[in-house]
C-alpha cells in the first residue's frame, strides 16, 4: 500500500491515466479550497489536514471507488514527503549555531520523548485492552512515517497501520501544539521546537515552521534525531515489547 | 569554459529558478533513496538525502540560498503530500466501532503527554546547563512572534 521506500519501483505502473489525473486534481483542489477557506474561517475542524480528507472520502464513497483504486492514481503525492524531508536541510542547517550550542539538550530531549511516547503508547493501549499486533502497531506513532513503518516491522506490528497512527498523531499534535505554546510554563526556543518535532513530527514541524523559523528547524531535528534513535532501538524494542 | 565558470553559471540559474531548486532536492532525496537500498541500510533515503545536503553546506561549495526558495515551498505544502493517506482508513472497517474509539484516546492522550513532557523536559535542561555554564546562550528566551 504505501511504501515509499519501495515507491520508485513500483508506484508508477499505473493502468489508468485518467484516474490518476482526476483523483490528484480533486486532492490538490479539496486541499487548495479548505486552505484557502481556512484563511477566511479560522476553526479547527476547517484546516486542510481534518477537511480536506473528509471530503475526499465523500466523494470516494459516493463514486464507489476503493483507497487501492485512489492511491494508485495520488502515490506519487506521497512520495513527495521524501524531498520534503530532504528539504529540512535548508533551515537545520541555517540554524546549526543554536543546535551546537544546545546538542546535550536536544539529545535529552529526543530520548526523554521516545521513552514517553513509547511507553505511554504501550501503558494506554494495555489499560484499554488492545493488545497483539494492534498494540505493537501503536507503539511508534511518534516518529514519521518511513521511521515508524520500519520500526513497526521489526517489532511485529502492521506498518500500513502505524502509517495511519503516526498521521493521525501528527494531525492532532499540530493542531493542538500551538494551544500548548500558551498553556505551558516553556520560554526556550527548544524546547517549544522540540515539543512539535517529538510530539507531531512531520506535520508538526510543519505547523512549527509556520510559527517561526527557528521552532521550525529545531522541531526539523528533534524529528529527524528522534527517527534515527527509534530506528536503531527497534531490535531492542522488539525483545522487550514481545515478551508480554 | 572552465569548470569554475560552469559552477558559477550553475549556481546563478539554481538561484534563480524555484523549478530547478525543486529538481535538485529531489535528486538528493532519489541519491539517498538509492544508497539506502543499495547498502541495505535501515535509515530511510530521504533522511539520508538530508544528511548528504547538510555536509555539502557543511564543505562550503554549496549555500542555503541556492535551495531556499525550493525548500520553502515543499516545508509549505508539506501537508499535502499526507492526504492521500487518510481515506486509507476505509480499508479498515473494524476501525469504526469501539478499536477505532479505543485507538484514537490512545493516539490522542498519547500525543499530549509526549509533547508535554518533551517540553517541560527539553526546557528544565536548558535553563539548568545555561545557568551551570555561567554563559549567556546565544539565543536565550525569545518572545512570542
Amino acid at each position: 500500500m504505501i511504501h515509499w521506500v519501495d515507491g520508485l519501483t513500483h508506484g508508477f505502473s499505473i493502468a489508468n491515466f485518467e484516474q490518476m489525473i482526476l483523483w490528484s486534481a480533486l486532492t490538490i483542489g479539496f486541499y487548495a479550497l479548505m486552505r484557502y477557506v481556512h484563511t477566511r474561517i479560522s476553526l479547527w475542524w476547517t484546516t486542510p489536514l481534518i477537511a480536506a480528507p473528509i471530503l475526499l472520502i465523500i466523494t470516494m464513497i459516493a463514486s464507489h471507488t476503493s483507497y487501492a483504486a485512489y492511491i494508485s492514481g495520488t502515490h506519487w503525492l506521497i512520495l513527495l514527503l521524501g524531498p520534503a524531508t530532504v528539504a529540512f536541510a535548508v533551515p537545520i542547517y541555517e540554524q546549526r549555531k543554536l543546535i551546537r550550542q544546545n546538542w546535550l539538550v536536544l539529545t535529552i530531549g529526543v530520548f526523554v520523548g521516545s521513552t514517553v511516547a513509547i511507553l505511554s503508547s504501550w501503558g494506554l493501549a494495555t489499560l484499554l485492552g488492545l493488545d497483539g499486533s494492534l498494540r505493537l502497531s501503536l507503539l511508534p506513532r511518534s516518529v514519521s512515517t518511513p521511521f515508524a513503518m520500519n520500526v513497526s516491522t521489526v517489532i511485529g506490528g502492521v506498518p500500513e497501520l502505524t502509517a495511519v497512527f503516526v498521521i493521525l498523531s501528527g494531525i492532532f499534535g499540530a493542531a493542538i501544539g500551538e494551544l500548548m505554546l500558551f498553556r505551558l510554563p516553556i520560554r526556550s526556543v527548544l524546547a517549544r521546537g522540540a515539543l512539535f518535532g517529538m510530539g507531531a513530527h512531520v506535520a508538526g514541524s510543519h505547523k512549527a515552521y509556520q510559527i517561526h523559523q527557528d521552532y521550525g528547524a529545531i522541531a526539523g531535528l528533534v524529528m529527524v534525531f528522534a527517527g534515527i534513535l527509534n530506528v536503531l532501538a527497534g531490535p531492542l524494542l522488539a525483545v522487550i515489547f514481545q515478551r508480554f | 569554459m572552465t569548470p569554475a565558470r560552469l559552477a558559477r553559471i550553475f549556481r546563478y540559474k539554481l538561484r534563480r529558478s524555484r523549478l530547478l531548486q525543486l529538481l535538485l532536492i529531489t535528486c538528493f532525496w532519489l541519491l539517498g533513496d538509492w544508497l539506502s537500498r543499495t547498502l541495505h541500510l535501515p535509515v530511510p533515503g530521504s533522511v539520508l538525502g538530508l544528511f548528504i545536503l547538510l555536509a555539502l553546506f557543511a564543505t562550503g561549495w554549496f549555500s542555503t540560498r541556492n535551495l531556499r526558495r525550493g525548500a520553502e515551498l515543499f516545508l509549505a505544502e508539506l501537508l499535502l503530500f499526507f492526504l492521500p493517506a487518510t481515506p486509507a482508513i476505509l480499508n479498515h472497517p473494524e476501525f469504526l466501532g469501539w478499536t477505532g474509539i479505543k485507538v484514537l484516546i490512545v493516539i490522542l492522550a498519547g500525543t499530549v503527554i509526549v509533547m508535554i513532557v518533551t517540553a517541560l523536559v527539553v526546557d528544565a535542561c536548558f535553563h539548568w546547563i545555561s545557568k551551570r555554564q555561567l554563559i549567556k546562550p546565544n539565543n536565550p528566551e525569545e518572545a512570542r512572534p
